[in-house]
């Protein structure tokens, strides 16, 4: 396959690297999969998914109300997720439907390149929570596109745990009257990432959180990019992100609020965070508010910073040893992010995933390592 | 326990302690005073090993070993407690969480097993109430939020969980009205004033020594000792001040 790849001389992709694809696609597959999955426990006999290089695993799989085939969703423009294809995964709920419990699903690559497409559409009323992992060591390449209408309700959540590799996930969302999403992301593994989300806010009072943590150590890079779109009148967003960056690592977070002229009332908040745990590592932050109403509240805040050696020296002085203080702040730093997320199973998973990318620095490959 | 001898440290290339010696052993508390600007603070900082703090000559010794050699968790570990004058607030962080994290830290630099989930709650729920401290309040992110006494006290229960060996208390009393002062100094106390244990108080006034009776007091300014006494030292101080004395 040919890949026509932007360069960093274009804005929305100057702090993404994307130069290691070519060679990540061209890599030789085991499709081994490992006998323990990162299952979540919740408790309830739920739904779960496995994609194996990007195909159905059926005989792990229980696919409750997600249908496998062919998906409705495109997105030509965009430079990843135009090569998603239009197989996949859906999930469609008629009206007033809830899905049973959360679905989870594992996207495990274990070479190569594997493109899929997803479609959640939910009627009026109806709502899901949908737990996403992503593991292995290619290029995990995924589009998402997501329709709520009246009053419903979808949390999203992802975390890509893999052991290298690329991962870039692209969201295309219209959330409709009163209708929320959430969506969190946890970027906590090896694996380089590129997160696109573009959310529209179609009906009034509609609702979109949209947040994570993104960990990054060696020379990983994280990126994510999010527009979140106000076109009706009483909407409400939240966007809270939290990226951490260590040795000579790049996190980035662009998020933009888009407030279209009719769109009154609308109610934004934005908070952007970064923590540098060396002085080599990079964190970008770049908040932008387009706003074209005069009648709205939008809060925003970007900060970058390091611990605090007052602090180090507390934690210190009480016996606590230099990588496990890091630990422990670097946790709380991430917590505002993490703490969001509804779904109590999926919160703690989340938060034990923080503790363990601290004892996996061997997890950055070197492949990642030669790279620059 | 403690022996500081000929002791010089320098912040910034600036002389703070100029040939400090002090010899503390088992079983006693005590006192630091002196003016503004002594080193007092210093003396804390370096025995505490706080980056920056650079001992330029003069050795310390805890319990026979090189104290200046260990790094700051380790002086905890070997059962060092350093006291604030400013305890840090930490965001995002529940006391309970820390004073766990901190306890299993120290044990397994021992060599010790970690203490179980049972054991810590009944351990900081009673050190907590016996300084005043809900469980709703250890629960909350260290320090955040706390005033100047609550914070003072929540020290002492981090010295009653870790149950130190040496505790150097830095102006602990300041910032306290009369009854939190009472339920810090009972508990500085009850904790340390034990056969096996030290205490190094460093103080501006007299009034924490009415609750802490100390065996020693010292006069510290520009960096060293001037004059070392009994009790009696303390109460001279509060007449005629450290000019008279120091000079």
């Amino acid at each position: 396959m040919l890949l026509d790849l932007p360069s960093t001389r274009t804005e929305a992709w100057r702090w993404s690297d994307l130069s290691a694809l070519p060679e990540i696609a061209q890599r030789a597959k085991s499709g081994v999969v490992p006998t323990a999955l990162p299952w979540i426990d919740c408790g309830s006999e739920s739904p779960r998914l496995v994609f194996v290089d990007g195909r159905y695993d059926e005989a792990r799989s229980k696919a409750g109300p997600i249908q496998i085939g062919r998906v409705l969703a495109s997105a030509p423009d965009h430079a990843l997720a135009r090569l998603a294809g239009q197989q996949g995964w859906s999930l469609k709920l008629g009206e007033g439907h809830a899905a049973p419990g959360l679905i989870q699903i594992v996207h495990l690559t274990s070479g190569a390149a594997d493109h899929l497409a997803a479609e959640i559409v939910l009627e009026a009323d109806a709502q899901a929570s949908i737990a996403e992992t992503y593991m292995g060591e290619g290029w995990t390449n995924r589009l998402t596109v997501i329709a709520l209408a009246k009053g419903a309700r979808l949390m999203l959540n992802r975390r890509m745990l893999g052991a290298g590799g690329f991962v870039s996930l692209t969201d295309r969302a219209d959330v409709g009257e009163g209708a929320s999403l959430t969506v969190a992301t946890l970027a906590a593994g090896g694996n380089d990432s590129r997160v696109d989300s573009q959310i529209n806010l179609s009906g009034q009072t509609a609702f979109a959180e949209i947040g994570g943590a993104l960990l990054a150590r060696g020379r990983q890079r994280h990126d994510a990019n999010l527009v979140l779109r106000h076109d009706a009148i009483g909407g409400a967003s939240r966007q809270m992100w939290r990226s951490v960056a260590d040795d000579r690592a790049t996190a980035s977070v662009a998020a933009r609020v888009e407030v279209a002229r009719g769109a009154q009332k609308t109610d934004g908040v934005q908070s952007l965070k970064g923590l540098l745990l060396a002085r080599s590592a990079t964190v970008n932050l770049k908040p932008e508010l387009e706003i074209f109403a005069d009648d709205v509240k939008c809060a925003h805040g970007a900060t970058v910073g390091e611990l605090d050696r007052n602090t180090l020296f507390y934690l210190a002085s009480r016996g606590i040893g230099e990588s496990e203080a890091k630990a422990l702040l670097t946790q709380a730093f991430v917590a505002d992010a993490i703490d969001r997320i509804g779904e109590e199973a999926v919160r703690e998973a989340y938060a034990t995933d923080v503790i363990n990318w601290f004892s996996q620095s061997s997890l950055v490959p070197s492949e990642v390592e030669g790279r620059s | 326990m403690l022996k500081i001898e000929n002791l010089h440290a320098e912040i910034d290339g600036k002389q703070i302690l100029n040939g400090l010696t002090l010899s503390v052993g088992a079983g006693e508390v005590h006192a630091i005073m002196g003016p503004n600007g002594a080193g007092k603070s210093t003396l804390g900082y370096v025995l505490g090993g706080r980056p920056g703090y650079e001992v330029t000559q003069g050795s310390v010794s805890f319990e026979g070993q090189d104290l200046l050699d260990m790094a700051a968790n380790e002086r905890a570990a070997a059962g060092l407690f350093l006291g604030f004058q400013y305890p840090v607030e930490i965001p995002g962080v529940s006391n309970v969480q820390f004073l766990r994290t901190a306890l299993n830290s120290q044990r397994r630099a021992r060599g010790e097993a970690e203490i179980s989930a049972g054991d810590f709650l009944r351990l900081s729920k009673a050190e907590g109430e016996a300084l005043g401290m809900s469980m709703d309040m250890l629960k909350r992110n260290v320090n955040v939020g706390f005033s100047g006494g609550e914070k003072k006290r929540n020290e002492m229960v981090q010295m009653g969980v870790i149950d130190p060996k040496l505790a150097v208390l830095d102006e602990t009393d300041s910032g306290l009205d009369i009854d939190a002062l009472r339920v810090v100094g009972d508990g500085i106390n009850r904790i340390m004033r034990q056969p096996h244990k030290a205490v190094l108080l460093i103080t501006h006034y007299q009034r924490l020594l009415d609750i802490v009776a100390p065996d020693f007091v010292h006069v510290l300014a520009d960096g060293r000792i001037v004059r070392s006494g009994g009790p009696e030292l303390a109460l001279q101080l509060e007449r005629e001040g450290y000019g008279a004395i120091a000079a």
